[in-house]
């Protein structure tokens, strides 16, 4: 099966806490089929998703929580979709219209890490520290997605079809 | 006593940046309309002072996420015009090349994402998706067209950088820009599909009389350079833009009015270009503005639309003719040496005229700069427009005055976030009533 893991953000402070997080699971080596993307901006997801079976999402978030924290936002949850402007259309929106334009993944699972500071050089200390954890989480997302496409015995090849991508 | 009627409309949605809009009405007079834009100054006039010409248009870039090009243009020519520093042809027509993936950018993102689900009454694109995913499809496809061409003279789609005095930092090999005209040669036949789709939608009507202005040159549809001309026979080199235009703070705003002396407000953008550049349109872009031709008869600024759309044939085709022509400059990196000087440039942003004037300091560094964006120029027009529209709706309940009132601002494509940055703001303060 073929797992998108995407780590989403600017290099500028703790908005980089994705492509960190991606960086280091690709350092620590990943499963065959698991593909890796780092875009700046949610509006490359759209392109992105495009085929992708499944597909794993870190960002940095703002949800009011502890900074450091990793958590796993339901991807309704992760703001107004509708605030679609032509500066970009944010993560919801860039879900909601590939969910539109039959592109999203029929597995998609986010991990989150609360962000401190989104500017500036580098992550800050908590984001830096939650970084393990983040990709044991991820690492785990992408075993799951793995062995559920097992179970059902999907071959590991077969292009997509079907269900969700008419 | 006549009743009073006061329409808000808190916060514009599908606009770039934040603005809202008050009327006041007594009976079926409008007695106050204000566009408010309360977006917080972004004072880049004066943090650019003192930075190094190298920076700009870098720096520049950073104004607006969808316009960056439009700012690069205007800072780099300026800078050239102050420095002396000559520009070869070839990177003279990339960089009608570089704007005209800005315009397809821009421009299909608003037809379909921003001004379409007005014509349709649905909400947003989202909507259009689920009812018109060929067209919405389509969009993407023509707009990723306007990426590619920014990835590769900017080397990125957005926060672009590369754009050097004399010059890009990186010029593109022939295979590169072969393959994208193959890909645009490809594209081409939807991006008039996608025109004559919006020409089968219900876009409103709504003529008024309107002076237009826009960039004209001799020869060719102006992007980086031209006179500034206007419908009622205005013709100033951009140099003389103080002596024609001025600039107001109004209270309300964050952003200055902007007017032509001793007339009022005025047009730029797509429309403006359009209709005062129609004998230079490609054949292509001719033919579609013939078509729309009952739309372009008197001024309407709801035929915008159509604007973008014969202009987003007109960037194919200047990207096609830049492709094919290509040959490498001699040299994409001219040497130059700084002095001090002052000049001012204009050039087409996706939304209108990008005035600029530029002082530098003997060392290149900058002495004063000062932006002029196409959105405060459309502002005190965009009131006029919305005064003139609000007598005729009266009759409809406040959701649906709001709902047209909003659309009617979109036709204008503001680019709020690009108006605000003007260096001092006094603030009035009256008594309460």
């Amino acid at each position: 099966m073929s797992i998108l893991l995407i780590g989403l953000g600017s290099p500028f402070g703790d908005d980089a806490a994705g492509p960190a997080v991606v960086s280091r699971l690709v350092a620590e080596g990943l499963p065959a089929g698991v593909r890796v993307l780092m875009p700046r901006r949610p509006d490359a997801l759209l392109d992105a998703l495009e085929g992708a079976e499944a597909a794993v999402l870190v960002d940095a978030s703002r949800a009011g929580l502890a900074p450091g924290t990793v958590h796993e936002p339901v991807a309704e949850a992760l703001g107004e979709a509708r605030a679609l402007s032509s500066h970009g259309l944010g993560v919801a929106g860039a879900l909601a219209l590939a969910a539109a334009l039959g592109r999203a993944p029929r597995k998609l699972a986010v991990v989150a890490v609360e962000a401190s500071a989104l500017d500036g050089e580098g992550l800050s200390a908590p984001v830096r520290a939650a970084l393990p954890e983040a990709a044991r989480r991820v690492r785990a997302k992408i075993a799951a997605f793995a062995q559920a496409a097992g179970e059902t015995g999907a071959p590991p090849q077969r292009p997509a079809e079907g269900l969700g991508r008419a | 006593m006549t009743e009073r009627r006061t329409i808000e409309v808190g916060a514009f949605a599908r606009v770039e940046g934040e603005g809202a809009l008050h009327v006041a009405l007594e009976g079926d007079r409008v007695v106050e309309l204000r566009l408010q834009i309360y977006e917080p100054p972004r004072f880049f006039e004066s943090f650019l002072k003192g930075r190094a010409a190298s920076e700009l248009p870098d720096l520049v870039a950073r104004i607006c996420g969808i316009c960056p090009v439009a700012y690069q243009m205007s800072v780099v020519h300026a800078l050239e015009r102050i420095f002396g520093v000559a520009i070869d042809p070839a990177v003279r027509s990339l960089r009608r090349l570089y704007y005209a993936g800005e315009w397809l950018e821009s421009h299909l993102l608003h037809m379909m994402f921003l001004a379409a689900p007005d014509y349709l009454g649905l909400d947003d694109a989202l909507a259009i998706a689920r009812t018109n995913r060929a067209e919405v499809e389509r969009s993407l496809r023509l707009r990723h067209l306007g990426n590619r061409i920014l990835e590769l003279l900017g080397a990125r789609p957005v926060n672009p950088v590369g754009v050097i005095l004399g010059g890009f930092a990186r010029i593109p090999t022939r295979g590169e820009l072969a393959s994208l005209a193959d890909d645009l040669r490809r594209a081409r036949g939807e991006a008039e599909t996608l025109l004559r789709w919006f020409g089968s939608l219900p876009v409103p009507r709504r003529p008024q009389e309107v002076e237009l202005v826009a960039l004209r040159h001799p020869a060719e549809y102006a992007m980086n350079e031209g006179r500034i001309v206007s419908s009622s026979g205005l013709d100033v080199a951009p140099a003389e833009f103080e002596r024609a235009f001025e600039e107001t703070q109004v209270e309300h705003s964050t952003a200055l009015h902007c007017r032509i002396r001793g007339r009022g407000p005025y047009l730029v953008g797509p429309l403006a270009r359009v209709l005062l550049n129609r004998d230079h349109l490609s054949p292509a872009a001719a033919a579609a503005f013939a078509s729309f031709a009952d739309r372009f008869e008197g001024t309407d600024p709801a035929a915008s639309v159509f604007a973008r759309g014969i202009e987003v044939l007109q960037a194919f085709d200047v990207a096609l003719e830049t492709i094919d022509g290509f040959e490498p400059p001699a040299d994409p990196r001219p040497a130059w040496r700084p002095c001090a000087g002052r000049a001012a440039w204009a050039t087409e942003a996706p939304r209108g005229v990008l005035w600029m004037d530029l002082a530098t300091e003997a060392s290149g560094h900058v002495r004063e700069i000062r932006i002029v964006p196409p959105t405060s120029q459309n502002q005190a027009r965009i009131e006029d427009d919305l005064r003139a529209l609000v007598p005729s709706l009266l009759h409809l309940a406040d959701d649906q005055v709001r709902r047209r009132c909003e659309a009617a601002i979109r036709d204008y494509d503001p680019c709020i976030s690009c108006a605000t940055h003007f260096l001092t703001l006094e603030l009035e303060r009256r008594p309460r009533q």
